[in-house]
């Protein structure tokens, strides 16, 4: 098959600084592929991990947020925000087995038009290396990470560092920073083996082994997930099948 | 209406009608007069924002980044550039200035002038492409020239206006030179490009004959050329004929334009009457041309031989000029075959006399009628049209003229040997050079003073010889040549068998005299100069005929002005209106380039004369096509625009206009701010720095541009020499400042300092750590809040090198090197020099030659420096009341201190004209919206052309066509520009006429033009939210203009995903709050009091809180200003008019105690002398100022001769016998300031201390005075302080951190001392210093910020003042709306920018408060109580405290969104672990179906 790959990547911008740079990048005439969409979104603040998946899951191969530097953020720290929830978005891919290189996140300021054309051209190459996100290989994946990043737990997590590592939670307790990033990668593993169990189980009930081969998680881990899915009414035995137990959705 | 003017005119206090003008001017449009600007239009003030150059922004807009944050200089500044361009009442006059002002405070009238700006601003969608076809290159100022730009420019890429302008001067002095008036500069500009059909019909807007004028023109206007200044003329006649030989004729069509019936004849056809034909035709005429011979062309074609103009070329010319309509009758001549009265009989209405002179001079001497006499025109008239004649074997031609050196090559040509006899010498000759040169290579002699006597002939009656007559040169004539005389006895014969007399011709007139038409006794015809008209009405004369025989092109410039009177005539117009003779010439010019180098003019090829005299082939060959660019690329483009009209044909949306005049504008305004500035220092004037010669010394501003990713090099670090990245970067500072050389100025301009050591962390982010940066200074001043921290991070972390040391000169570091030495002494004595790569000249501030015009015009007195004089208690009050002044041009300051005094104007003007606020302000009203919730969405999508900006690249139709696919469009269209005027009114009418309730378009940019089309569908009764951009032009055709399919493909996706969250859109509501108009100011110190007063001015109710049992705060002790004001006293009289003023409440001995509400609807609780008060306030204002440190070192408090800040003073004015009696005194400076516990600079100690030694001096001249320091820091004008001080004796000596002076008590001499010990910086050894008294300056601190910071939820910087919501643009504002800060408790500072700092917040607060209700945008965040859990993640992630958890009774918490504070980042939303916020207009729905839209599979 011959053919030349060409990606199609989301981009969000926000209002002030990045879209401000595409639009200088446009008046200057600098020129770069065409392959990004752009979305404009007042803050890189506002973009929700989940528009990511979202992006994944319709069509795009990869998704950029480009947001202003530190310290220019017209709302004065809403791209800090930005910073640590696509962190966690990258690591979510990588623990799902697409790679954190299918989501990247740049800052560009309002007078940085030639910044935002070498930058865009410098990751449409790397995505054209990543090739195409295409079949429907990636989409139990996909669905369990946007599930997991619209679990609270997640979502607290996220939202919660600065408060955890910078001040102190209610008990006084407060987390170095390494701590913390241990502790969210831990629960975001868990957060999305869980989700992955649950997308699988939309499919209808299933015994451990059978969700092990679906997912592609060790039996034994099926098993601990089943048990904290269990606790949590989400999910609950409904027999077995040879000594393999039988698990169902309970609807939530 | 009139009556109310006159009422204005009589009686000036008032605005009219008792009432002062609601509207202010505000002069300058850089960041200080766009404040004032915004803070008067959002308080009720009509605002005439004046600015000179085309856009608004100023210098702000040319730096790169700002200290002390690093922001990006244009990031900050947009926003606000953006809301003062599309505010309502904000109107902005660009490239204007003020002319004149007269009335008085309320009531002024000011006079503008506004300079033409060639673009129709209501037309111009600043697409460029105008510069994209100018062919005229100069100097970009807003780069600092480092660059260039084209005439029709931008400043700035994101310039408000957007709008293009072109830069004109005066015209040309070729243009201005040309008898015919050619814009030269035009077609030279057009050749340079490579296109030469527009050069041709350039000049042929007036000159029809190119390529013939083009070889025979003597061209005056390369003499006028100012190329000559640097090397020669440029060659413009050549390039002429290069242009028209390039060109077929007849791809020109005539213009379209009406035929007229009149009947003009045109007698003769030579270039006078071809010209006025040539004229006629275009304008509608279809005269007949009357010529005597068989052929046209009059001189051109009988007077001038084939070897200079080739026929074909002048047939090809004339051809085409009877191609516009021209009849033309040969062989009919006036006199012989018609008579003039004959031709008005057959109704001829005018009648163009263009005759020429034909017929040569008699040389009158004997035997000159014999056979072989012939004159020199008619021996060239028969040789060019063929007629048959015999030339004689020997040919004697008498002239020194161009007919005689033509007659005498042609006859070489046809085998003739020929001599001219000419009766002066050589260099009198009137010929052309080069034609004599030409003669002389080909064969010709001449015999020079001479003259002839008799001609010879023999018995056959035929010439065989003249007799001449040798002269000699004697006094100078009449012409100042000198005059030949007759040497007595020297004769010679020549042997010739012809003789051509070539000494003149005149004009055959005939019986003109008889038709009255006057001659004159010259025998030429007598015209009017301007008009051409003879003395008979309707008929017109030019060319020889009427100057005697002269240049073709000086016939054609008659030619042209004739035909213009003959339309008047026949349009019965007055014949000399407007029309002046000779173009007026101010000489405004630009200057030579004084970087390009000298390069001679191109040479263009002949043929060699040993073929040229055998043969009548064209000599000269023409340029080659690199030739002729090259020649016409040496143009230095004199008056700019080179008007060569490739704008006006480029211009899709026809908005340049280069008929634009200046214009007169006179304003009404109530008060005037001024805020136009400053000028950078022209470091021309240190001859030893190089600045100029050597390339890579630049000035701050020029690096500012380098650093710019909008400069000359987007941003890359490099030097201008060599386009290299520098590996060491200097920096030299007070270039220009605290230098009392004449042309430099005495004063510091406060903010070099920090702007170098931010350039040079800067760089070294650009370039990486290995970059070496050094920054040779005098003090260094970083006396700002956050600026020593800078200073201390860039030494320490960015290592940038500071060296204490004054450059005096940069050399060369070798012979070719383009590296520069710097040499310099250490403080101990020690000699270094350095080699770096490029130098940067940190240069001062000054109020320039234009500014102190304008001072002079509004009539505002100036200081010593040039500044604006103000004083400490009125900061931003001018001499004249009613003008206001704020930002650099009354002292140097950097932004924030801008800003701050642009609201402090703002504050002043508006308590002056408080009665009118509102009265001139403009609103609009709306039809009712529309109801759209029930019905399904009908989408009507709008794809514009953008002229050929998107479509010359993007499918448009195509996409118009896919657009009308997709799912809820109902309705799409294409538009060439879709923001022009009438297209807006088509969307309209196309929303109302199918029933759109959502539209969708497809153009440019949502960051400038969103607004408008959202104005645009709520006149049509559409919500504005119902609207949706889609960008494919930014960021699709103008990015991807070499790919039209794939930017076709991403224009449709982009058009699909803003349908498909079009949709989805709702109707919003702006959020209406009503509020309470009470402030409320919190410290009743200097600040507080100022802030209390404006507001209450302003007729704002006011709470004045102050802890004290007294007003006054500080103050209180302080005795004068620096500059010697009386504290006391005005503080006395601050409190009086506060305490007295019926719209303040003062409350004493009062305490907050608690703080509920948001902005616009505070309630705090106040305890005041054991009551309870519950304040209802709108705004509240925090200066509840700061202290000064107790140390705990230099025995204070164990030694009571140790004082600190006022104690001194106040100890001598209590018993002045101390200070009589006392021997010396010292001062500390930095006494806990700038230490690393408190790692800050106190700002006001220095120049506290200095002029407490200069009073003590002054009262005791013996006493010895000593200030210890470490960096003096007497900022700005404060600086002439430091040098008073040094001039009267007292000494200075500097102490470095790490060895402070130590201080003990001793008994010296019996009397009881204090002995300072302390290390000499020059010649560091310890000094000894035996004191009566120290006193030291300790720091400033703050003290209990926190309570209040923790009431209103407002943030302390790390030293524990409060901290604004932006350093550098909000310095009187917090995050928090509706909380401001002013006075000590922001940072250390001095009265006079306390009092500003303080009319500022209550100008910021008068924002709020005025409108008597917030209106919020509609785009805030949303709460589902339902989903909300209340675990309140949102509260902690709002920085504007703009979202809250709320008790729910039975539910515990709940968040709650203040719409009021929300600022609509959405950061919340993307929060919520239950997503249970979301955002208005941009809903989580709203983005999916957007990122669906956007994902499916490709749109082909």
């Amino acid at each position: 098959m011959d053919y030349s790959f060409e990606p199609k990547i989301l981009a969000f911008l926000c209002n002030w600084c990045s879209y401000a740079g595409a639009d200088l990048a446009g008046v200057s005439r600098f020129q770069y592929p065409s392959n990004i969409r752009i979305i404009r979104t007042m803050c890189s603040g506002r973009v929700d991990p989940v528009h990511i998946i979202e992006g994944l899951k319709s069509g795009f191969d990869a998704v950029f947020v480009f947001g202003c530097h530190f310290g220019d953020c017209h709302y004065l720290e809403g791209n800090h925000h930005t910073a640590r929830r696509m962190q966690l978005v990258g690591q979510m891919l990588e623990i799902a087995g697409l790679g954190k290189d299918r989501l990247q996140l740049r800052w560009v300021s309002a007078a940085e038009g030639q910044i935002f054309a070498d930058t865009v051209t410098e990751l449409t190459e790397l995505v054209r290396g990543l090739g195409a996100l295409r079949g429907s290989r990636w989409q139990l994946p996909l669905a369990a990470v946007q599930r997991a990043l619209n679990s609270s737990q997640l979502r607290w997590l996220m939202g919660v560092d600065r408060q955890m590592t910078e001040k102190a939670n209610v008990y006084g307790d407060r987390l170095e920073a390494a701590d913390f990033q241990d502790l969210l990668r831990r629960c975001a593993q868990q957060e999305y083996e869980k989700a992955l169990l649950v997308e699988a189980l939309q499919e209808g009930p299933q015994t451990v082994r059978q969700m092990a081969m679906r997912t592609g998680l060790p039996v034994y881990c099926v098993s601990r997930r089943l048990n904290d899915l269990e606790r949590t009414g989400q999910a609950d035995l409904l027999g077995y099948e040879g000594s393999s137990p039988k698990f169902t959705l309970l609807s939530a | 209406m009139s009556a109310e003017k006159n009422n204005v005119s009589k009686n000036p206090k008032s605005g009219g009608n008792g009432n002062p003008v609601g509207a202010v001017m505000v002069v300058g449009g850089g960041i200080a007069g766009v404040q004032a600007a915004l803070d008067l239009a959002n308080t009720g003030f009509f605002v005439h924002l004046v600015e000179n150059s085309p856009a608004i922004g100023g210098v702000m807009a040319q730096l790169d980044k700002t200290f002390p944050t690093n922001d990006c200089s244009m990031c900050i500044l947009s926003p606000k550039l953006v809301e003062c361009g599309r505010h309502l009442n904000v109107q902005i006059h660009t490239l204007s200035m003020v002319t004149g002002i007269s009335g008085e405070p309320g009531a002024f009238k000011v006079a503008l002038t506004k300079k033409p700006r060639y673009i129709d601003l209501a037309k111009c969608t600043g697409c460029g492409d105008c510069t994209k076809v100018c062919p005229v290159l100069m100097p970009d100022e807003f780069n600092a020239g480092l660059a260039d730009w084209k005439a029709a420019y931008r400043l700035y890429p994101q310039a408000i206006p957007a709008a293009f302008a072109i830069k004109k001067l005066d015209r040309a002095p070729c243009t201005l030179t040309c008898p015919a008036e050619i814009n030269v500069q035009g077609y030279v500009q057009l050749i340079k490009m490579g296109k030469y059909k527009e050069a041709v019909r350039l000049i042929m807007e007036r000159l029809p004959l190119p390529g013939v004028l083009g070889r025979i023109c003597p061209h005056p206007c390369e003499d006028k050329c100012r190329r000559q200044e640097m090397d020669e003329a440029v060659a413009i006649c050549s390039l002429k004929r290069f242009a028209a030989d390039q060109v077929d004729l007849s791809a020109f069509s005539p213009p379209p334009v009406a035929v007229r019936p009149e009947k003009v004849a045109i007698i003769g056809s030579g270039p006078a009457g071809l010209a006025c034909a040539y004229h006629l035709a275009l304008k509608g005429y279809r005269p007949t041309m009357f010529e005597s011979l068989d052929q046209p062309g009059g001189m051109l074609r009988v007077g001038i031989p084939d070897y200079r103009l080739p026929k074909e070329i002048l047939d090809r010319e004339i051809d085409n000029i009877l191609r516009y309509g021209v009849e033309l009758r040969t062989n009919t001549a006036l006199g012989r075959d018609f008579t003039l009265d004959e031709l008005f009989d057959q109704s001829f209405q005018a009648v163009f006399l263009g005759l020429g002179c034909h017929v040569g001079k008699p040389l009158g001497i004997p035997q000159e009628e014999a056979e072989g006499v012939i004159q020199g025109v008619e021996f060239l008239k028969k040789k060019n049209l063929g007629e048959p004649f015999t030339v004689g074997q020997r040919l004697a031609v008498i002239g020194g003229g161009n007919v005689a050196i033509d007659v005498a090559c042609t006859a070489r040509r046809l085998g003739s040997e020929v001599t001219i006899v000419y009766r002066r010498s050589r260099e009198e000759m009137p010929a052309f050079h080069h034609e004599i040169e030409q003669a002389l290579c080909e064969g010709v002699k001449i015999i020079y003073l001479a003259a002839p006597l008799k001609v010879v002939t023999g018995g056959d009656g035929k010439v065989m010889g003249l007799v001449c007559q040798k002269m000699e040169l004697g006094e100078p004539d009449a012409s100042g040549r000198r005059k030949p005389v007759p040497i007595p006895g020297a004769e010679f014969e020549l042997p010739v068998d012809m003789v051509v007399p070539a000494i003149g011709q005149e004009a055959a007139l005939g019986a003109l005299a008889d038709w009255d038409v006057k001659v004159s006794k010259w025998g030429t015809i007598e015209v009017d100069e301007t008009t051409y008209q003879t003395s008979r009405p309707g008929v017109f004369a030019a060319g020889d005929v009427h100057s005697g025989p002269w240049i073709a092109i000086e016939a054609v410039g008659g030619g042209i002005e004739a035909a213009e009177s003959i339309d008047r005539y026949l349009r019965g117009a007055d014949l000399a209106e407007g029309r002046v003779l000779g173009q007026e010439a101010h000489e405004r010019w630009r200057e030579l380039p004084r970087d390009e180098e000298g390069r001679p003019r191109e040479v263009m090829q002949t043929l060699p004369p040993e073929h040229t005299c055998a043969c009548f082939d064209e000599i000269a060959l023409g340029f080659t096509e690199a030739q002729a660019q090259a020649e016409a690329a040496r143009c230095i483009n004199c008056g700019v625009c080179s008007e060569c009209m490739e704008c006006v044909a480029a211009c899709k949306a026809e908005a340049v206009d280069h008929s634009q005049k200046p214009e007169a504008v006179e304003l009404e305004v109530g008060a005037v701010i001024l805020a136009p500035g400053f000028k950078a220092f022209d470091p021309h004037i240190y001859e030893s720095y190089g600045y100029g010669t050597y390339p890579n010394v630049v000035t701050s501003l020029e690096f500012e541009r380098i650093l710019s990713a909008t400069g000359p090099f987007e941003g890359h670090l490099v030097r201008p020499s060599d386009h290299r990245a520098p590996k060491k970067i200097a920096w030299l500072q007070c270039v220009g400042s605290r230098d009392t050389r004449p042309g430099a100025h005495g004063y510091c301009s406060g903010v070099c300092c920090m702007y170098a050591i931010k350039e040079a962390v800067i760089a070294k982010e650009h370039a990486g750590a290995d970059l070496d940066t050094a920054i040779f200074f005098m003090d260094m001043r970083t006396y700002g809040k956050d600026f020593e921290r800078y200073y201390n991070r860039a030494q320490n972390e960015a290592g940038v090198r500071f060296i204490r040391s004054r450059i005096h000169s940069i050399t060369p570091a070798g012979p070719d090197s383009q590296d520069l030495k710097l040499e310099w002494v250490e403080e101990n004595g020690d000699k270094k020099s350095e080699v770096f790569d490029l130098v940067v000249l940190s240069i001062g501030l000054e109020v320039g030659e234009d500014l102190r015009r304008l001072a002079d015009t509004v009539g505002v007195a100036l200081d010593g420096d040039g500044f604006v004089e103000t004083g400490s208690f009125a900061p931003v009050a001018s001499s004249r009341p009613g003008i206001y002044v704020c930002g650099a041009m009354a002292g140097p300051k950097d932004i924030p201190y801008a800003v701050m005094e642009a609201s402090a104007a703002s504050a002043v003007s508006s308590s002056l004209l408080a009665p009118a606020r509102r009265t001139m302000v403009r609103e609009k009203t709306y039809p009712p919206e529309m109801p759209v919730w029930e019905q399904e969405p009908r989408v009507g999508v709008f794809v514009c052309h953008c002229g050929i900006n998107i479509a010359g690249v993007v499918d448009v139709p195509g996409v118009r066509e896919y657009a009308q696919t997709l799912p809820n469009v109902a309705y799409v269209a294409d538009n060439l520009f879709s923001c022009s005027e009438d297209t807006q009114k088509l969307i309209t009418e196309a929303i109302k006429e199918n029933q759109l309730n959502r539209v969708v378009v497809a153009a440019c940019t949502p960051r400038t033009h969103e607004p408008l089309f959202q104005e645009t569908i709520r006149e049509a009764g559409l919500n504005p939210y119902l609207f949706e951009f889609a960008n494919i032009r930014d960021q699709d055709s103008w990015v991807h203009q070499q790919e039209p399919e794939l930017a076709t493909e991403k224009a449709k996706d982009l058009v699909r995903m803003a349908v498909a969250k079009a949709a989805l859109l709702e109707p919003l509501q702006p959020v209406h709050l009503e509020i309470s108009q009470n402030a409320l100011v919190i410290g009743g110190g200097l600040a507080g009091m100022t802030a209390a007063l404006n507001l209450a001015d302003q007729g704002l109710f006011t709470y004045l809180v102050e802890e004290k049992d007294e007003l006054g705060g500080h103050a209180r002790k302080v005795g004068h200003t620096w500059k010697g004001e009386d504290v006391g006293a005005y503080l006395f009289d601050l409190s009086r008019r506060v305490q007295n003023h019926d719209q303040i409440e003062v409350l004493t001995g009062a305490q907050v105690t608690q703080v509920k509400g948001f902005v616009g609807n505070f309630e705090t609780t106040v305890q005041c002398r054991g009551h309870e008060h519950h304040i209802q306030h709108g705004a509240a204002i925090l200066a509840t100022g700061a202290h000064s440190l107790k140390p705990k070192e230099y025995l204070y408090g164990d030694n009571d001769r140790v004082t600190r800040w006022h104690d001194l003073e106040k100890r001598f004015v209590e018993n002045p016998q101390l200070l009589a009696e006392a021997e010396a005194v010292a001062f500390i400076q930095c006494v806990g300031s700038r230490e690393p516990e408190r790692p800050y600079c106190s700002k006001i100690c220095c120049t506290g201390s200095v002029s407490q030694a200069i009073a003590l001096k002054k009262q005791n001249p013996e006493l010895q005075v000593y200030i210890l320091y470490r960096d003096l820091r007497t900022y700005g004008p404060r600086e002439h302080l430091y040098r008073q001080a040094r001039e009267m004796g007292v000494v200075f000596i500097r102490y470095r951190l790490e060895d402070k002076p130590k201080v003990e008590s001793a008994t010296i001499n019996g009397r009881e001392k204090l002995l300072i010990t302390v290390t000499d910086h020059i010649l560091e050894r310890p000094l000894k210093i035996p004191v009566d008294y120290l006193n030291l300056a300790t720091a400033i601190i703050p003290k209990g910020l926190d309570t209040l910071a923790k009431f209103f939820k407002v943030p302390l910087n790390h030293d524990g003042f409060f901290l604004e919501a932006h350093m550098k643009l909000r310095p009187v504002d917090f995050a928090t709306d509706g909380v401001f800060v002013c006075g000590l408790a922001h940072y250390p500072k001095p009265i006079e920018e306390s009092i500003a700092q303080a009319q500022a917040a209550a100008a910021r607060a008068a924002t709020v408060l005025t409108k008597g209700y917030v209106e919020v945008d509609p785009i805030v965040s949303v709460v589902d109580e339902l989903l909300c859990i209340g675990c309140g993640l949102c509260e902690a992630s709002c920085p504007f405290n703009a979202i809250r958890l709320n008790q729910v009774t039975g539910k515990g918490y709940r968040a709650e969104n203040i719409t009021a504070a929300c600022k609509g980042c959405g950061v919340c939303s993307a929060a919520c672990p239950q997503r249970a916020i979301d955002m208005m207009h941009f809903r989580d729905r709203q983005i999916v179906a957007a990122i669906h839209a956007g994902g499916q599979a490709r749109a082909i």
